[in-house]
């Protein structure tokens, strides 16, 4: 079970909080000019890479605030946390910049390999 | 020869006895035995029979590694599999042996041994599929009679608790390194646990007689000294019984404490404990597994691992065998040879795998000194006997053939580091060229692992080893230790998995997996079939898939694959070793949310005057609803539902909807908040009023309904379903953080800080104006779709004209604290204008009777509001609103989506059914043709007949059609498809 770090309340463990998918989807300004693939794509289509992910969370047990975070879905490690309204951090600010995304297999934290690869 | 007690061991009680049966005979133990150290004192040498070839079995370990002597205790909840080497025995303990039939002795199951070349690798999957009819009737029943290894447990009623450690350092296992890591961090300010899955601490230290003394003290003396300055310390907290099984993402572990150990389970206390534990750093001390070796009959019972004998001489008191014969690889066996002779007993005979020049000098020294009969650069070929070893053929590098009459054979294949809880934290192993074996290499969380859980197995290392590892925490390390060893502290192992055969013949196995019966030659059939990945072939074959997880084999087994596909072990890998480490009861897991506290009840401030008066309550989602109320004893759910319908519709009704969901909306930015979130359009409302509202999804399909109340532009209150309340106020927030943040608005739920009750009914005006001697009730004072707040008994309720059952009503809003006195006071004042109270059964066919829908029942979260003829309630000239771009979708546009229409039968008799399809013809030969189905069906009082609401395609140009449903006698009758509403379509009732 995660530890995820509430901007608000701190550190706190992953069942005080819901999962809210991907961040960063704008919901278009204009819904009645878009076209139908564009609007079906705001509403259905979330992008699901293995590596550097950018998602929402919410404190349902807690503070009920929405806020952002950034996951390697390849180890589950939280690297980032902030708020809702804040910038989207670039892979560079992030704490081991050499990351990219998609990641392809870590050296270490997947849990899919027991066995160091050499 | 026979089992001899050893008094020295300090665990067990020798001067108090215990009784006990197994398989309804009795026999005594010491307090302190486990149940298979109590039995092998007893002699007795088969604990059970194996799984698929039904083989006579005996105790093979003395551990939680253990795959043969599961047992089942009688005297407690009559749990299968129980570890006999773990579980402490205790007077009047009943315990039975599994898998036989009549008996251990005389096994009818064993026929399968004869059959055994039928059951080979793989049979599972290739086996039972024809004929087909034979599976339901025939396979499915036999072999689930024949399946499993123990018989399923007494229905019972266990406890369980559950507690949460925050500390900076938690150590797993209280063995010497485990100790020693305590000791370094006795007296400092890091918060400590220690946990042990013995009743003992020492590991290694009590379980062995590996180590003469320490810091110049006896095992057991030093043991004491540490516990006692761990004690002392105050800053480290040490859990005994308690087995560590799981070890997640983030530093987080799992351990289970047994509090029955030794003692029958009490009634009402609990006897587990769960902790769940978070560290900043995690130490495993976790120790070593020892692991077989595959040869002929490896299986039978009197064949044990050498360590295990050696740890129930020491730990348990008891030598199995004053006699046994040892066969090794390795340089492990000199403590137990010692230890015998120190006894005064004798091994018969020592077989080592290694070439004589390559044994350790002190162990040669010691077999020539007690002529012990030596074969060295030899092999066990396989064991003889009938259910048990009575004869051991040993071969030598000439190939010629000994054989010894023994009725004991103590084998040691080496000894594995305990990855498993290291590598459920997701670190990575690698190969040890020297000893043979995978140990942690890159840890992923902040583990750190100590001793020979990491690989190492030299004692004049180990404090070095501890101090670098802990280097980190800058505190004083420990001060070199010395040791005296009754072995070499140089471990040393030649590569042996399995020797060969002799016998060619196809009943003699060689196993690898001893409880799930699977023989080196499986693993062979198994690649040549094509799994030649270890995924693949652990499945195949079924290896390592028991409750043991082939704890002392599944590396021998990598070993046997990488010769067989010429590859490195390391190339080979593992399979995934997955929580728990050990068994763990769902009730542990559970811990106290169970029975009473599985749920929250929830209950409106009226509960009991509904219990009281004959409510049958049914639940919706954690609330209870009064469902229907019996008017007498014998009246059931249909007759109660006619009753209440007819009787809301000719006088009057009252419903408790407490439970809905409501919202109060405040801010400026209130007004363009709410029409965001609804359809509707509330520019327009007048305040003070109300309206129907729908919520839906950006998807455009009905999510949640209620009606919305407005106070004024920046005031609203909103109900949802009682099944919708938490939903619906996520989704305001989600909307109101993530997406309009620019938005003044602000929402909150004050579903329990009002009671509501919905009355309903013609003579409802009559009881109003009783109740509320003060409030004017008339149509022009009190229009439909208005409220307003009104004094009462010293507070404030708002009361709302709205209905949902069609005829006249009103829903009143009051604090808790007073509500059960109204509503004392409604039935004072309205019995005599015939109000009864009626539940949710009746609720839902009064509406139906007028077409409203209910959210879940006729919606399904794939239905517009146009395809439930609400197209109205959508906004004209509202640029935009959640789910409205949506509905012009392609999908939500097409001609032929199901629409709601209502459904009545041709012929009065038949009754129309919830799920029935609508079929266009009574023809019903496959493929036909469905148009729609049935959301809602009742049998109405009031229309004299059975009803539905249904959704067909195109259902709306369908009206006036007729067509057929499927019922469940499969023939199907007639019925006309009409609007869906069937009382009082204009209205008058509601606004009169």
């Amino acid at each position: 079970m995660l530890i995820i770090n509430c901007p608000y309340c701190g550190p706190r463990e992953q069942c005080e909080f819901t999962n809210g998918g991907e961040a960063h989807v704008a919901r278009p300004s204009n819904p009645e000019k878009v076209s139908d693939k564009e609007w079906s794509e705001y509403v259905f289509f979330r992008s699901n890479p293995k590596g550097i992910y950018f998602e929402r969370w919410v404190h349902s047990h807690g503070c009920k605030k929405w806020f952002n975070a950034v996951r390697d879905t390849s180890t589950d490690k939280v690297l980032k946390v902030y708020e809702i309204k804040d910038e989207k951090p670039s892979l560079a600010d992030l704490e081991n910049s050499n990351l990219t995304t998609p990641s392809g297999e870590p050296e270490v934290g997947s849990g899919n390999f027991t066995v160091r690869k050499t | 020869m026979s089992a001899k007690d050893n008094k020295d061991s300090s665990h067990i009680a020798f001067h108090q006895s215990v009784n006990f049966t197994f398989d309804g005979v009795k026999y005594k133990g010491f307090k302190g035995d486990t149940i298979a150290s109590a039995l092998i004192r007893n002699n007795i040498k088969i604990i059970g029979r194996s799984f698929k070839y039904h083989r006579p079995r005996g105790i093979y370990t003395c551990g939680i590694e253990e795959p043969n002597a599961l047992v089942q205790i009688l005297s407690e909840h009559n749990e299968p599999n129980t570890r006999a080497t773990v579980k402490q025995i205790y007077e009047g303990l009943k315990i039975e042996s599994q898998n036989r039939w009549p008996s251990l002795e005389n096994d009818l199951s064993s026929v399968n041994n004869l059959l055994s070349p039928l059951f080979s690798a793989g049979f599972y999957n290739k086996t039972f599929m024809k004929p087909r009819g034979f599976w339901k009737k025939v396979y499915e029943p036999l072999i689930r009679k024949a399946a499993g290894l123990g018989k399923p447990p007494k229905p019972f009623k266990t406890k369980s608790t559950q507690l949460h450690h925050h500390v900076d350092i938690a150590i797993v296992g209280g063995g010497l390194s485990g100790l020693l890591a305590a000791k370094s961090l006795a007296k400092t300010k890091l918060k400590v646990l220690l946990i042990e899955q013995d009743s003992y601490l020492g590991g290694i230290l009590k379980n062995s007689n590996k180590v003469s003394t320490i810091e110049n003290k006896d095992n057991a003396s030093w043991i004491k000294d540490i516990e006692t300055e761990i004690e002392d310390s105050k800053n480290i907290k040490v859990l005994k019984n308690t087995l560590a099984t799981t070890y997640n993402y983030i530093n987080h572990l799992i351990a289970i404490e047994d509090l029955t150990t030794g003692t029958m389970p009490l009634e009402g206390h609990a006897d587990q404990i769960l902790h769940k534990i978070r560290a900043d750093h995690i130490i495993l001390a976790n120790g070593h597994i020892e692991r077989l070796i595959s040869f002929r009959n490896n299986d039978l019972p009197g064949i044990m691992l050498a360590g295990s004998f050696e740890k129930y001489i020491q730990r348990y008191g008891v030598i199995p065998d004053i006699s046994p014969v040892i066969f090794s690889n390795n340089s492990s066996s000199f403590s137990l040879i010692k230890k015998l002779i120190d006894l005064k007993c004798k091994p018969q005979a020592y077989v080592d795998s290694r070439s004589g020049d390559k044994i350790e000098s002190s162990l040669l020294d010691i077999i020539h000194k007690e002529n012990i009969p030596l074969f060295t650069n030899a092999h066990v070929e396989g064991c003889d006997g009938k259910k048990q070893v009575e004869e051991i053929s040993i071969r030598d590098s000439e190939g010629i053939i000994t054989k010894l009459k023994s009725k004991m054979l103590c084998i040691s294949g080496g000894f594995n580091p305990d990855v498993h809880l290291f590598t459920q934290s997701k670190g990575v192993l690698t190969w040890d060229d020297q000893y043979l074996t995978f140990k942690p290499s890159k840890s992923f969380q902040n583990t750190i692992v100590i001793g020979s859980a990491g690989g190492l197995f030299q004692y004049s290392k180990l404090v070095n080893d501890i101090d670098s590892k802990l280097s980190f925490l800058n505190h004083e390390p420990i001060v070199n230790i010395n040791f005296e060893l009754n072995e070499s502290d140089n471990y040393a192992i030649e590569k042996l998995w399995e020797t060969k055969h002799e016998k060619k013949s196809r009943w003699s196995k060689s196993f690898i997996d001893l409880q799930n019966d699977v023989t080196t030659k499986d693993l062979r059939q198994g690649i040549r079939e094509g799994f030649d990945r270890i995924e693949h072939l652990k499945r195949f074959t079924t290896n390592s898939m028991g409750t043991d997880q082939g704890k002392i084999s599944s590396i021998n087994a990598l070993g046997i694959v990488s010769e067989i596909l010429n590859k490195k072990v390391s190339e080979v890998g593992t399979t995934i070793y997955r929580p728990p480490y050990a068994p763990l009861s769902f009730a542990s897991i559970a811990g106290r949310s169970t029975y009473n506290f599985y749920d929250p009840e929830r209950k409106t401030s009226i509960h009991e005057w509904h219990k009281k008066n004959g409510a049958v309550f049914e639940d919706v989602g954690q609330w209870k609803r009064p469902w229907y109320f019996k008017s007498h004893l014998e009246e059931n759910l249909d007759q109660a539902v006619q009753r209440e319908a007819h009787q809301v519709r000719k006088y009057a009704g009252v419903l408790d909807g407490s439970t809905l969901g409501k919202i109060e909306i405040k801010g400026s930015d209130a007004l363009e908040f709410m029409n965001l979130m609804y359809t509707n359009n509330f520019s327009k409302m007048k305040p003070m009023s109300a309206r129907y509202a729908l919520m839906l999804g950006e998807d455009g399909m009905i999510m949640d309904d209620g009606i919305i109340s407005k106070i004024n532009d920046s005031h609203f209150i909103a109900t949802t379903t009682t099944g919708g309340a938490a939903k619906v106020l996520s989704h305001m927030e989600e909307f109101s953080q993530t997406e309009w943040p620019h938005l003044n608005v602000f929402m909150n739920s004050i579903t329990e800080q009002f009671c509501t009750f919905n009355i309903s009914g013609p003579n409802t005006r009559l009881i109003m104006e009783k109740v509320f001697e003060h409030i004017k009730f008339d149509n022009e004072s009190f229009p439909f779709m208005t409220f307003n707040n009104f004094t009462y008994l010293d507070t404030t309720i708002r009361i709302l004209r709205a209905s949902f059952t069609g005829e006249l009503g009103y829903e009143i809003y009051v604090r808790p604290s007073i509500a059960l006195k109204l509503w004392e006071n409604l039935f004072r004042f309205g019995e005599d204008e015939g109000l009864i109270a009626y539940g949710t059964e009746t609720m839902h066919l009064l509406r139906a009777e007028k077409g409203y829908i209910i959210v879940g029942q006729d919606t399904d979260g794939s239905v517009t509001p146009q395809d439930m003829d609400l197209e109205w309630m959508i906004g004209k000239n509202k640029k935009d609103f959640i789910g409205k771009r949506s509905l012009t979708r392609s999908d939500t546009i097409r001609s032929d989506r199901k629409q709601l229409v209502g459904i009545k039968p041709i012929d009065q008799k038949n009754i129309i059914e919830e799920g029935q399809h609508i079929i266009l013809s009574s023809n019903i030969k496959p493929p036909v043709k469905m148009l729609g189905h049935i959301t809602s069906s009742y049998m109405s009082p009031n229309l004299g007949h059975s009803f539905g609401m249904a959704v067909i395609k195109d259902g709306k140009n369908l009206i006036g059609s007729r067509a057929y449903v499927s019922s469940s006698s499969k023939v199907a009758f007639e019925v006309e498809i009409m609007k869906p509403v069937f009382i009082d379509e204009k209205n008058k009732r509601l606004i009169s």
